[in-house]
Parts: structure tokens; sequence; C-alpha cells
């Protein structure tokens, strides 16, 4: 008998067929699947976006007219203007279906409409928050791998910098950036945006840094306990014992093995990199959603404030979609539900 | 002969601790198979992986592990790698764990062949093709796309014994590589790599701590306790005549098929558990249907004792947690002292006066002991519940009962962590005692233990079977085990029953083919097999 017999493999003929074919409609329906979760999670973000603006004390018509007092004529004709006399879900559906047409709304403030100043704001507030995401990927894998390979010394430093950095609030590192690099250095700029290209970038960098030091942290501290969790896996062994190079060794069994918890923790901090973008944009005179925002939420300018947030949900549901999409391209055993780890 | 591996007078330890290995001296010839026996923490896998300069972090070394003239201890980190590249290989236990789970088969077998060897990715996917084909693998160009997940464990080992041998190593060293694996499965495995052995005229050092499977591939053996070599020698004079006190309990623990001691099955007595009819099947996500237990029937008699064999996968313990309500069945009768257990979960008042009748000892008690729960109160916890006792009643009945299953009272406040695997296994045991039950299952209740620990816990349930006249349901992958305990046996194989009856009649003329497959899977002694037509 030879040890063919017991060996057993997939079975050809109708069967691997079939296998085939389920193998191709898995990943469709798993997509699909996930997409309509994504426009779901939208759909009821819309509500609670729009609706929660009647929790909120004050008649935005009434904040129009600036405290003067206005003739009753004159308080009807600006709220019917503004569409604020039909019933709730009428102007639910009013405002849906205008944002499915491209259409936010007009701002009460601006007395334009509401896309266009978004629109004017929006390319500063991307910018920066990618170059942010740069910072964050660079920096915080770079952190998290040397302090995982270098136990003793190396990791202890680095883990006590990192909890430091973690600690220190947006706003206290950016003039701590600021004192240093422009007024120290005089190295980088500490106000305005710049025009295009590198001057951008230029202008960028010291904001970009101040708001990603907190992400560099947490995504550090989860690729270093991701990659100690993976360095003991028998798997990493079995690499060196077959005489592969340290560096192959980490990158391909290590690092690779480690991406799927820093792919999860960085999606969800996309939200946070929105929000906490307003502080930034502020403290370095960008003009940017986030400073926007606080602005309309001072002026009760409902139109901005409805949109910049269904932005923000929107922005987050769609990254962290995307990063469920990613994820069983990046450990095959989610696709196949068998995923143990 | 030249000497492949040499190791000489090597100790390991760590700063301020006791060496965990002991001047250990030891040899492999060209084209030589040995076996290092030890149990568990005797320092087996430490010695091996020494062999490739693999040492664990932190540790101090003295000595010499010599490959070929290279010694692992001094030599330089190029050198290490050009020893593991091209003249020494290394199988481990566990397949699923060693193989990286995101990336395909292909990929780990070319990894080093295209990074090392620099061929190109066509080369490299031919020679793996190749060598998949040679170790026993169909359809190897289709496997190279597969993933890890995908394949079976035994299927998997192959892979991991073609990597090894891709590079055409002189010493092939093995970690346990069947102990993760069925018995039909390793003996599949053990017939390769006896005959990839042969064939390549390799050295090998052979880790186990299965003192049959050792006799089965190797001619020479070394025994190892604590980190230190007890007995050495010809593989046949060390288990048939072994000098020293270690190596002859360690023989004699060796589970084998004992036919002549076994006792008579009970006849007399109403069925205490009756089970007729009995499927289980789960639903996949996708849609899929698994039969996990399908149309089972069998009786056991107050007093009995039945043996459920099988491999995994076979329904074994879907079989047994449907006898403890851990599961539901999806159709059939079970009844237990005439009560028919409803098709539904049980309520907590339900299982309650279930658990009075029959209690589980589960196969690891590293899992199975809460952490944070001292032994004694853990028992004791047990008696107040079932029997009604006050605490300090209860505590004197834990004493008493851990101290029948040789747990002394100066254990009573230890918490499991503090306990070695064969003591928190008479914890388990105690605990399951502990309700008095009438049936005992237990569910591969030795597997994770020591031989030498294994046949402690045996005798004592043995002993406690004979005592209190329990019932007893065990479940195992091991014959022998089940040939020394019951009476009666029942071979499962994909979800069926295949066989039952008699413990005895079954040993010495199994009726399925698959019972005898199981019997044949057995390791044999080099000395008691055939010649080996390759």
């Amino acid at each position: 008998m030879t040890a063919t017999d017991y060996a057993q493999a997939p079975t050809p003929g109708v069967s691997a067929r079939k296998r085939e074919k389920r193998r191709a409609v898995r990943p469709a329906v798993y997509i699909v699947k996930k997409l309509l979760a994504l426009l779901l999670t939208l759909f009821v973000a819309s509500l609670a976006v729009f609706f929660s603006r009647f929790l909120v004390p004050g008649d935005p018509a009434r904040f129009l007219l600036r405290g003067r007092s206005p003739k009753p004529e004159a308080l009807e004709e600006i709220t019917r203007q503004f569409g604020l006399d039909q019933p709730a879900w009428e102007q639910y559906l009013n405002w849906l279906s205008g944002i499915l047409r491209g259409d936010w709304g007009r701002s009460l403030t601006y007395r334009q409409d509401v896309s266009d100043v978004l629109l004017g704001r929006l390319p500063t507030t991307l910018q920066l928050v990618a170059l942010a995401a740069v910072f964050i990927t660079v920096l915080g894998l770079f952190a998290g791998i040397v302090a995982s390979l270098n136990k003793g010394f190396g990791d202890r430093f680095i883990l006590i910098t990192l909890t430091a950095a973690g600690a220190v609030p947006p706003f206290v590192a950016a003039i701590a950036l600021v004192a240093l690099f422009s007024v120290g250095l005089g190295w980088f700029p500490s106000f305005g945006s710049g025009d295009g290209g590198w001057d951008r970038i230029w202008h960028l960098t010291l904001p970009a840094l101040a708001l990603g030091i907190t992400y560099i942290a947490m995504v550090a501290r989860v690729t270093r306990s991701s990659m100690n969790e993976q360095l003991l896996r028998e798997h990493v062994e079995v690499a060196t014992s077959r005489g592969l190079a340290r560096g192959s060794v980490v990158a391909r069994h290590v690092l690779r093995n480690a991406l799927g918890p820093i792919l999860t923790v960085s999606g969800v901090l996309v939200a946070g990199l929105l929000v906490s973008s307003a502080i930034i944009e502020r403290t370095f005179g960008l003009s940017g959603i986030g400073q926007l925002l606080v602005q309309s939420i001072d002026r009760l300018d409902f139109g901005v404030v409805q949109a910049i947030v269904m932005v923000v949900v929107a922005a987050f549901v769609l990254v962290n979609t995307v990063v469920d999409l990613v994820q069983p391209l990046i450990d095959p055993r989610i696709a196949a539900g068998t995923e143990s780890r | 002969m030249s000497q492949l591996l040499q190791i000489e007078n090597f100790t390991l330890g760590f700063p301020g601790r006791p060496p965990l290995l002991d001047s250990v001296s030891l040899h492999v010839n060209d084209g030589e198979a040995v076996a290092l026996v030890g149990e568990s923490g005797s320092g087996k896998s430490l010695t091996t992986r020494a062999a490739l300069g693999l040492f664990p972090g932190g540790s101090q070394s003295s000595g010499i592990v010599s490959v070929q003239g290279l010694d692992t201890l001094t030599a330089s980190k190029q050198r290490l790698m050009e020893l593991r590249r091209r003249r020494a290989s290394m199988i481990f236990q566990d397949p699923r764990a060693g193989i990286n789970p995101v990336r395909t088969v292909g990929d780990f077998l070319t990894e080093t062949l295209v990074r090392l060897d620099g061929l190109s990715r066509a080369e490299a996917t031919e020679r793996a093709v190749t060598q998949l084909d040679q170790v026993g693998l169909r359809h190897a160009k289709e496997l190279m796309d597969q993933h890890p997940h995908q394949l079976s464990g035994g299927m998997l080992q192959r892979v991991m014994i073609a990597a090894a041998l891709l590079n055409s190593p002189d010493l092939l060293l093995c970690d346990e590589p069947t102990t993760a694996l069925d018995v039909t499965t390793q003996a599949g495995i053990v017939r390769l790599l006896r005959e990839e052995q042969q064939s390549r005229g390799m050295g090998m050092l052979f880790i186990t701590h299965d003192l049959n499977l050792a006799a089965s591939l190797c001619e020479r053996v070394y025994v190892l306790r604590r980190g230190e070599v007890v007995e050495q020698g010809q593989t046949q004079t060390v288990f048939l005549t072994p000098q020293q006190d270690y190596t002859r309990q360690l023989v004699e623990a060796t589970p084998v098929i004992e036919v002549g001691g076994l006792a008579t099955p009970v006849v007399a007595g109403s069925p205490l558990l009756k089970v007729s009819g009995l499927s289980k099947t789960y639903q996949l996500p996708r849609g899929e249907i698994i039969t996990a237990l399908d149309d089972a029937g069998f009786a056991l008699p107050e007093g009995g004792s039945l043996g459920i064999v099988g491999e995994s996968g076979s329904g074994k313990s879907t079989l047994a947690r449907l006898v403890v309500a851990l599961e539901t069945a999806t159709s059939g009768e079970l009844t237990l002292r005439d009560v028919r257990r409803p098709r539904r979960p049980l309520k907590a008042s339900e299982r309650k006066v279930l658990a009075k009748d029959v209690q589980i000892v589960f196969q690891d008690p590293y899992l199975s002991l809460d952490p944070r729960i001292p032994v004694g109160n853990a028992v004791a916890d047990v008696f107040r519940l079932h029997q009604k006792q006050g605490r300090k009643e209860a505590k004197d009945s834990a004493r008493v009962l851990l101290g029948r299953v040789g747990i002394g009272a100066e254990r009573f406040d230890a918490r499991p962590r503090a306990l070695s695997g064969g003591q928190r296994q008479r914890v388990a045991l105690a605990k399951a005692l502990a309700a008095r039950p009438r049936l005992l299952v237990l569910d591969e209740a030795t597997s994770a233990l020591d031989v030498s620990v294994q046949a402690q816990v045996l005798e004592l349930v043995e002993e406690l079977r004979d005592q209190l006249g329990l019932t007893i349901l065990f479940v195992t992958h091991d014959l022998a085990v089940v040939s020394r305990l019951c009476s009666e046996l029942l071979v499962m194989h994909e979800g069926r029953i295949v066989e039952q009856g008699p413990t005895a009649r079954i040993l010495e003329d199994p009726g399925d083919d698959y019972t005898r497959n199981l019997i044949a899977s057995r390791p044999r002694p080099l000395w008691d097999a055939e010649p080996v037509t390759a």
C-alpha cells in the first residue's frame, strides 16, 4: 500500500466544479451584504442627524434676525422661505431627496448653498486629514515595529514616549510644535494653509503632526501588541528554522499577519480624526470644515451642521466598510468563516 | 560512519534557576534514525531546537552542539542560516500552527526556493509540486493555491514534510510530528518518514512522548528526564530490558492493547442509559448541513463500562455531550434512568437534577478548572450544591474526597495553576465525583496527560469504578486505554457507529474494515514488523 491512499485531496469532477461556482459566488454575496449594511447605516444616521435638530433649543429663523424684534409677518416669511413651517417628516423627506440630488439646502448665515460653503472648506480638511493619516501610518507603524523587535530598553523607552504622547491633547501639541518648529527653529509656518502643491504640504505639516500625535501613539501600541502576539506563533519559528533572514520573517510572517487588528483600529480612528481637526484648524487658522462646524453650531446654522455631520458619518462608515472588505484579503480564514485567532 | 549531529555536555538554563538541560550528550550518525523520548518538560524540544541554533531568549548555554562540525552555540548568524537552509530541516508538532494561515500552501513551499536559492517562481512551483507528489499528496497543483485552513491536519503535515525535504537536508529533526494527528493518519505519516529517511539516507532525530512510536521508527533511543539523559541504547534493548527505574516505569505506563485482563461485561441490571436513533445535525451559515451524529443506538447497563472510540470528527464527543445534555439531539431517543430526555435545551432546574446522575470530565484540565477558585473550594461547592451540605461540612467532605483521589490536604487552598496536569485532572475528577453521579462520562480525559500520569489517572478511575459501582462512558481515540478500562466497546466513524460489542471480541476479531484499519494503525516496534517494502 502506498502512502498516497491515505492522503485525501479535493475530488475532481462534478463536486469540484460546484465548489468553483460557490467560491465565485461567496465573495459577491459578502460584498453586497456589506454595501447594504453601509446604506442602512447611512439611512439611520441621516435620521439621527436630521431629527436631533429638534432637540436643540432656539429658533433658527429668530437667530437670523440677530435679536431684532421682527414683525410677525417677516418672521413668517423667513420661516416659509427656509421650509421651517412644514411638518418635521416632510422637512426630512425634502432634505433627503435634496441630498440625493446634490442639493444640501441653503445656509442660514452665509446665504449660499450649503454645498458651496462646504466645497470651499472640504479640500483643506481632507488634505489635513490625509497628511495626518500618512504620518500616523508611517510613524505609528515604525514606532510599533521598532518597539516590538527591540525587547528591553528600546521597547520600554518607546512605550513610555507613546504613553506620554497619547495623553497630550491636540491643542497642547499644536502649541508645543509651533513654539518649537515655527517660533524656535523657524522651519515651518505657524499659520494659514498656503497655496497648492508643496507649499500646501509645508503649511500643513505642523497641523497634521499635532492632529496625528494621539493617533500615532494608538496605532503604534496596536502594532506593537499585535506583532508581539504573532512573534510567539509557531509559524514564525518554522520560518526562522527554514533559514529565512530576520527581515523576511518579520515582513512576511509577523507584520503581514498583524495587519488585521491594525487595520480595524485605524478604521475606527478615522471619525476621531475628522472631529479633532476642528481644534487644529482653529489653532492654525485653517479654514476647514472642522472650524465651520463649530461656527455653525454657534449660529444655529442647521443646514451646514447637518451636512458636515453627514459627511463625517459617511466618511467613517465608508472607511470601515472598506476595512471590512479588505479583511478577507488579508486573512482568508475570515472569508471561509473559520477564522480563529 | 561520520557523526552528523553531536551534542556533548550541553547545558541550558536561565540565570538564577536550575538548568533546563543538564549535560545532555547524544549523537546521530549519517543515515541513522534516533528517537529522543521523554515526557512534557523533559527538555526534548529544547535539545532539538538547539541543533538549529534556536535558543529561547535570555537563556545561557554551554557545551557543544555540532552539526557536521558546525557548533551552533558559537556559529555566526550567517553560518546558522546556511545550516538551516542546506543541511538540517525541522518538522514541527502542529502543522496548523506551523504553517502561516494567511498565506497559500504554495507560498509556504516556494518562499525559501525563491528567496534563498534564487529560483524563478515557475521553477520553484514546479519543484514544490514534484515534492508534494512525492510525499503522497494528489492534485498537488491545485493544493498550491489553497490556504492551510482548507486542508486536513494529515495533509498539512505532509506539506510540512515536503517543505522540510525541499532542500535535501542531511539531518531531519522531527518534533512530535504526529501528536496532533489521528491514529490512522499518524500511521501514514510515520510510513512516509521512514521511507524518506531510508531512501535518502538522512539522519533523523525523532522526538516523541510515545514509546511505541519511537520503537516503530528508530533503531536507537535516548530517554530524557528533567533535562538529563537517563538511558540510551538500541531501541529493542532499552524497551525490552530497561536498566533504569524511570525507563521501566515509562515502559510499563505505556498503554498496550491487552485483551486478557478485561472484566466480563455486566449483563444483569436494567439499562441505566438507553439511546436509540440519536442524531445531531448542525446547519452552517452557508446552508450546508453537517451530520455530526447519525442514528446512534446502544444501551449501557448499571455498573457497566462502555468505551467510545473514534478519530476527530467521528461524532464521539457529540455523543458524550448529548448524554450530559450540553447539546440537544435533532432526532432520536435518549433515556436515562427511565427518564426520557426532552428534545429542547434543559431548564436550569432540570439540569441540576440531571447533574446529580451524570457528570463529565473533559480533556484539558488546564481549561476546565476555574483558575481563580482554590481547588478545595471548587470541590466543596459541588457538595454544597448537590448534597445540600453546610459550608464546613462540605469542606470536610471535599478534603476526604480529594485525599481519596490523591490530592493531599496541603493542596486544599491551592489554585489550579499551582498544580501539575495530572493533579488538575484528579481535581476535575473529584469535582465530578462530589455530585455522587451514577454515570461518569470521560471525554478524552487522559489524552492531554503524560503516559505515566495517564496510567495513574486510569488506575484511579478503575479503582473508583470498582468501589463506587460507577457506570462509565469513556470517550477516547486510544484503543489501548479502552481495552484497559471498558468491557464494552463502540467504534465510531464519520458520525456513525460502525461496530459495537464486547471489547475483547472487537479487538480480537474486528468485524468492520474501519476497526481493522484502526487496530492496524497502532505503531508496531521495528523488530515486530514485517520488513519494510518501500
